[in-house]
């Protein structure tokens, strides 16, 4: 996978460019608009990171020409400010995403395959999931592990369906919250580690193998393995 | 309900200003048309005065002349007859009997000697005989059997006898009283006409006011773009709408260098954490001992808390100013609230504490959701945080015609007399808090931005009470098409998933 990061910090520039190279991407870096437009033009790039502001013109700016340029891939967008402004959101409709600073790399990592997935031509929709012997049934709302029917609560099943379909990557509680309640809220409760202690005790009963593993600092995985 | 529908054109100043306009002018006009008629009939009494005294005298004089034979009576009576014919203000279609004029003429000693008129004249002398008439000088003479009193003259001729001339002023009066519903019906269309005129000239002018001040009120925190309306005339209207645009320009150009000012402080202060984040996850991610984590991790939710700190003291700081910008959709309360419990419930249980909603069913509004969320997040963290176990938070949420409220009521102890005065300012909070003390200031910035109010206060029995009001005019919103441009969480919770 090919990635275009275009971010004039270079402090976050680095650290993004070999986090991405460790996450398995081919990363070429800009530090301002012009570089970018280059590269973007000269190169086949299957994703685009941009940062919104650049010192020599707006990421907004920068993006729209690089679509009248005739560049197809996906953008996410890093932004600094507090709000998200339409322009952003309109962009986001056009099959973009975006996200605010500072964010948990786990959640830069999800929407970067979130993007590349919604670009690529659609699968056959998964009706069961399979995670070691855990077992979901999507269509029944039905959950199995060992073949022993999990008692969840409507709330619980989609918890649990989203870290399975993340199976083996890190979700933090920001992702969570989002994906799984639909809010893009930072409560100073343990309110998600608390869902997911339930959800736990109920998964990962006496004597089977502990499935979900706490990250601390980052967030959660189910063991794929 | 139904025993108060007044039309708001009665309630407009447009009206007011018209009715006492037209109050004052049908007052002037009135005075006008009460003294008219007084000049009118004045006027027309002289005339008549006029007209008695000059054929009392040619009555007179014909009396005089005619020899006193047995001719005497007709030739007179003919006389007198003819001049009955001519009175003025006569109506055409008068009967042939005449009986708005007579003629009388007394002897020396005072019998009736002569009578020309309708009845046998009997009445009349006894009426005569009691008012002194003096010639020349016509006078009012009520007689017994007519409504209508009679106007007199007389005169005394040589042989010693009277003459005396009556006119009915019954014509007179019949004049007077059409010339009367005449100046009513005119004075009635004059009104009408004024008020009309007042009417329409108040409310084109005050329509502009109108337009003024709906637009005005159109321009909401957020929007600082729109201008109201000017027109070209240079009169008080045109000049209030140029003052408050010029007005809008400077408060746009104050609020723009606030928003540069924050952005670029929250931009300036991101950057960094992001660095600084993405350094202590690299960092952690290259730890393998739990013990050499802990405080990279402790740093990590440290920095998130900065964030959400930095987050919301630029939102209260600009609600202070009222300039929090708003990306508004549709969001339905009650659903909000439900999930919001859903999310919470459990932490809550953990800690022996109970929540309970009682709502009476969706209510939507345009609203900016991410804000409405934070908002919702931090009462509970706040109830959360705070109240001690066995506690109950009662959340309701209820339509109230004008607003809509959001009433979070626990049983716990309550705020302590010395921070409810200052709840709403910055960095108040109770001493065994553990919060950064943004918890109200932030609710009171969004309600604040939503055009709505918050109320803390303590029960009567015991335990906290915070209730939100949003305004409807935030649901009038959510009927514009600029609305539902997101999908509710409920239909965003629909997971496409994250692996590949």
């Amino acid at each position: 996978m090919r990635l275009l990061l275009v971010e004039d910090e270079i402090d976050i520039q680095h650290f993004l460019r070999s986090s991405l190279q460790e996450a398995g991407y081919q990363v070429e870096a800009a530090a301002d608009g012009k570089m970018a437009e280059r590269l973007a033009i000269d190169g086949q790039f299957d994703i685009l990171i941009v940062d919104l502001g650049l010192p020599d013109q707006d990421g907004i700016g920068l993006i729209l020409k690089l679509r009248q340029l005739g560049v197809r891939a996906p953008v996410l967008i890093l932004s600094a400010r507090r709000s998200v402004d339409d322009r952003v959101r309109g962009l986001e409709q056009g099959g973009d995403d975006y996200l605010t600073k500072p964010f948990a790399l786990a959640e830069l990592l999800a929407r970067l395959r979130n993007l590349l997935k919604r670009n690529s031509p659609p699968g056959t929709e998964t009706t069961r999931l399979r995670v070691v012997d855990l077992e979901l049934d999507l269509l029944r709302r039905e959950a199995t592990r060992s073949g022993q029917i999990l008692q969840l609560t409507p709330q619980e099943f989609v918890l649990l369906e989203y870290l399975c379909r993340n199976a083996g990557r890190v979700v933090t509680r920001s992702m969570i919250l989002d994906k799984v309640w639909g809010m893009r809220i930072q409560p100073d409760t343990n309110v998600v580690d608390v869902h997911i202690y339930r959800l736990r005790g109920k998964v990962d009963g006496q004597g089977q193998q502990p499935l979900i593993r706490t990250l601390r600092g980052v967030g959660y995985v189910l063991k794929d393995r | 309900m139904s025993s108060k529908i007044v039309s708001p054109t009665m309630h407009s100043a447009a009206w007011r200003i018209s009715l006492w306009a037209t109050l004052a002018f049908a007052c002037g006009t009135m005075l006008v048309f009460v003294f008219l008629p007084n000049f009118v009939a004045d006027d027309i009494q002289r005339r008549s005065d006029a007209w008695l005294s000059g054929e009392v005298e040619v009555l007179g004089d014909v009396a005089e002349r005619t020899p006193k034979d047995a001719l005497y009576d007709r030739v007179v009576g003919e006389v007198a007859e003819l001049a009955g014919k001519e009175v003025p203000n006569k109506l055409l279609s008068e009967s042939s009997s005449n009986d708005s004029v007579f003629f009388l003429q007394t002897g020396g000693d005072g019998s009736l000697k002569l009578w020309v008129g309708a009845g046998d004249g009997r009445p009349n002398l006894k009426a005569i005989r009691a008012i002194q008439i003096v010639p020349d000088h016509p006078t009012d003479l009520r007689v017994e059997g007519f409504d209508i009193p009679f106007r007199v003259a007389s005169i005394r001729i040589d042989d010693g006898s009277d003459i005396y001339l009556g006119l009915s002023e019954r014509d007179e009066l019949r004049v007077l009283r059409s010339l009367r519903l005449r100046f009513i019906l005119i004075w009635l269309l004059l009104v009408l006409f004024g008020f009309g005129i007042v009417f329409f000239t108040a409310r084109r002018m005050l329509s502009h006011v109108r337009q003024i001040t709906e637009a005005a009120s159109r321009i909401g925190h957020s929007d600082l773009n729109a201008r109201v309306p000017t027109t070209e005339r240079n009169d008080e209207v045109g000049h209030l709408a140029r003052t408050l645009n010029r007005m809008l320009d400077r408060i746009e150009n104050s609020i723009h260098q606030l928003h540069t000012i924050t952005d670029s402080l929250a931009h300036d202060l991101r950057s960094p954490l992001t660095a600084i984040r993405g350094k202590l996850e690299m960092s952690l991610s290259a730890v393998d001992q739990a013990e050499q984590a802990e405080p990279i991790v402790a740093a990590i939710e440290e920095l998130d808390r900065l964030t959400e700190f930095l987050n919301q003291s630029l939102d209260v700081a600009e609600s202070k100013a009222d300039a929090l910008r708003l990306t508004r959709s549709e969001v339905d309360l009650d659903e909000l609230l439900r999930i919001m419990i859903d999310l919470y419930e459990p932490s809550m249980s953990e800690k022996g504490m109970q929540i309970r909603l009682q709502s009476e069913g969706p209510i939507r509004i345009a609203a900016d959701a991410a804000l409405i969320h934070r908002m919702v997040a931090n009462i509970f963290d706040n109830e959360l945080k705070h109240l001690p176990a066995d506690c109950t938070v009662t959340i309701q949420l209820k339509d109230e015609g004008e607003s809509m409220a959001l009433i979070c009521e626990d049983n716990g102890p309550g705020f302590s007399e010395d921070v409810l005065p200052h709840l709403f300012e910055r960095r108040v909070r109770g001493l065994e808090s553990n919060g950064h003390g943004l918890g109200l200031a932030f609710i009171d910035a969004v309600a604040r931005a939503h055009g709505g109010t918050v109320n803390a206060s303590n029960r009567t029995n015991r335990g906290a009470r915070i209730e939100v009001l949003l305004p409807h005019a935030a649901r009038e919103l959510a009927k514009s098409p600029l609305a539902v441009r997101q999908g509710s969480p409920q239909e965003r919770r629909q997971l496409t998933g994250d692996d590949g």
